[in-house]
């Protein structure tokens, strides 16, 4: 308890200074950002370069920031045909848009274009983190122009669902004894908040899409959600409510940032690429060879390949594999990891060697499903047989 | 555990159709409302009884995301089955199951045995695809056809299990070659055929393997 208020007080002193000294924060993080206090929303802004270690630049750059996030909303946010027209007065529509104009510059073309994306969004962050409640609670922060809209401005109105509410059912098979897993959430769970409040999935659609619409030759791919869900969570929850207040724009912005280091592993053209997610998969198995050799050779035997599992694992930072707090600590070391992201296959490397006696016992089904189900672990085990890999590989490199 | 084969089934289609809500119904019994999404692909496996034999059923759940398109096409290779799946409460989904057919055809075994599911037909009020639709189109292309539920487990155990009869059947055909393990069957170890339930193509497998 001594050492964690001493770590505690350590954050405190590094961040109070005006030039934050990045490499002892980066050190401090790397053994986890205590859960108490701001450290862990204002120490990802400044891993992932949001915020730059001169506290005098703050103030400026983030009000330029946040300024900036909300003309992207005035301006991305709306709807064709919102024609002001004085009362009575009579205008001529010959060549106004129309919503069946073919012309490339349409507002009515690209406003269904965009709607397609939208759809999938919608979809996705309706079904983010089912075990915890957060993200259909309302926030305290909503965006007051589009919740004060007359609903014309929210999105997932521009896709509008249907809700039928209807009774879970469950069935036992002959012999199968059914496990009771923790009651997840429903869809009918992520319903829109009424006029004047909007839910904190509601918010994280808006962030998606303003990304999807600014970042075009990308777009938005599935498993983007994921990742940003937690950064918004972690914002979002801040306990000081003058950063908690803007954890939409501060979201974007650091969402925006890590994207820029693990853009590829989304783009499916760049699969092959030394960037891309294949390369990624066959570090980890070059990896798995070097520090284990029996398992890797155990699992090449069977032919099970590092993409049945590590696909996901990478592309995701491994935010389906753990419990939220769990990958919270996880997400404390990958950041403060200066050369990113190698810790992260250090980490996958631990992962599956912590599953090594199963593993050589196991069929390869068993295997299959135990490697896209990892089991509940003590994390901090799991970090610190990441170091020992890493710092072995530091010493004989 | 012994079983007589091994059969490889890939699931694909749209995302959000339910196939790995179809997954675990037929592999846990249970539905889930709310399911992670589906991110590279997801495995399960459970025996069944065809004919008196047992078969094991390993099947890929595939993401249904475009971007994900080419990782998905490596897992067509060695496929015995496939179900393409679309949601009929969502016509978009059914209106890509030409281009779903093209890219699972142009990758797989041509004896590939394709089951086309309409799902979610517990929601009747939000239909927007009939099951005629779906007949018609599955006559079309020759595939199999039924509607299931992945919620109310209604006809998920026949979709999965109609699919290893119309595999098994062509083994007993010899349609298959089964020594051949990229159609996506392979002989369970403690396998001892009775010679007169199988075809001329198969018997002749077994005497060049010498196979138990």
């Amino acid at each position: 308890m001594a050492s964690y208020k001493a770590r505690l007080r350590e954050f405190e002193e590094l961040v109070a200074r005006d030039d934050i000294d990045m490499q002892k924060l980066k050190n401090l993080c790397f053994n986890g950002i205590p859960d108490e206090a701001t450290n862990r929303a204002l120490c990802w802004r400044l891993m992932l370069n949001y915020l730059p270690p001169s506290k005098k630049s703050w103030s400026e750059l983030l009000s330029r920031k946040r300024e900036l996030y909300k003309q992207f909303i005035n301006e991305m946010i709306v709807s064709p045909g919102e024609v002001d027209a004085g009362d009575g007065e009579r205008v001529d529509v010959t060549f106004a848009d129309h919503p069946l104009n073919l012309n490339p510059e349409s507002n009515w073309g690209t406003f269904f274009k965009d709607n397609e994306v939208l759809l999938q969004i919608d979809k996705d962050v309706r079904r983010l983190c089912p075990d915890i409640s957060f993200f259909q609670q309302p926030t305290l922060y909503p965006c007051e122009e589009i919740v004060n809209s007359g609903g014309s401005k929210r999105l997932h109105r521009r896709v509008h669902h249907t809700f039928l509410k209807s009774a879970n059912v469950e069935r036992k098979g002959l012999g199968i004894t059914r496990i009771a897993l923790s009651v997840r959430k429903a869809p009918e769970d992520y319903a829109p908040l009424p006029e004047g409040s909007e839910a904190h999935w509601e918010v994280v659609e808006r962030i998606l899409f303003l990304y999807a619409k600014l970042n075009p030759g990308q777009g938005y791919v599935q498993g983007m959600n994921e990742i940003i869900g937690v950064i918004y969570h972690v914002f979002a929850s801040d306990p000081d409510p003058v950063w908690r207040a803007y954890a939409e724009p501060d979201t974007f912005f650091a969402f925006t940032n890590l994207m820029g280091e693990i853009r590829d592993f989304f783009i499916k053209s760049l699969d092959e690429a030394d960037t891309g997610i294949n390369k990624l998969m066959n570090t980890l198995s070059n990896e798995l060879r070097a520090a284990d050799y029996d398992v890797y050779s155990c699992l090449q035997q069977q032919e099970l390949r590092p993409q049945y599992y590590s696909f996901r694992w990478l592309t995701l930072l491994l935010s389906q594999e753990f419990p939220l707090p769990d990958l919270l600590r996880i997400w404390d070391s990958l950041f403060a990891d200066s050369r990113r992201f190698s810790f992260l296959i250090y980490v996958c490397t631990a992962m599956i060697m912590h599953l090594r006696d199963k593993i050589l016992e196991n069929d390869f089904p068993s295997n299959v499903k135990l490697l896209q189900n990892f089991p509940p672990i003590d994390v901090r085990i799991l970090i610190t047989k990441a170091s020992e890999i890493s710092m072995r590989k530091k010493m004989y490199s | 555990m012994s079983y007589a084969y091994m059969f490889k089934y890939i699931i694909i289609g749209d995302t959000g159709v339910g196939k790995s809500c179809l997954l675990l119904q037929f592999t846990d019994k249970r539905f889930q409302p709310v399911h992670d999404l589906t991110i590279g692909v997801e495995f399960g496996a459970r025996l069944v009884d065809i004919e008196d034999k047992q078969i094991k059923l390993q099947i890929w759940d595939t993401a249904g995301q475009e971007a994900f398109r080419s990782i998905t096409r490596s897992y067509y290779r060695g496929a015995a089955g496939a179900l393409l799946v679309y949601d009929i409460t969502r016509r978009e989904t059914f209106n890509h199951l030409t281009t779903w057919l093209d890219d699972a055809r142009q990758h797989s075994s041509s004896n590939m045995v394709i089951i086309l599911i309409g799902n979610k037909n517990d929601l009747v009020s939000r239909r927007e695809v009939n099951a005629e639709e779906g007949e018609a189109f599955a006559r079309e292309h020759g595939l199999i056809f039924m509607e299931t539920s992945a919620k109310t487990a209604s006809n998920v155990e026949e979709a999965f299990i109609n699919t290893a009869k119309e595999i098994y059947g062509k083994i007993r055909e010899g349609v298959f070659d089964i020594s051949n393990e990229a159609n996506g069957i392979k002989l369970g170890v403690q396998q001892s055929p009775s010679a007169n339930s199988l075809s001329p193509t198969t018997k002749s497998f077994y005497q060049n393997t010498g196979c138990c």
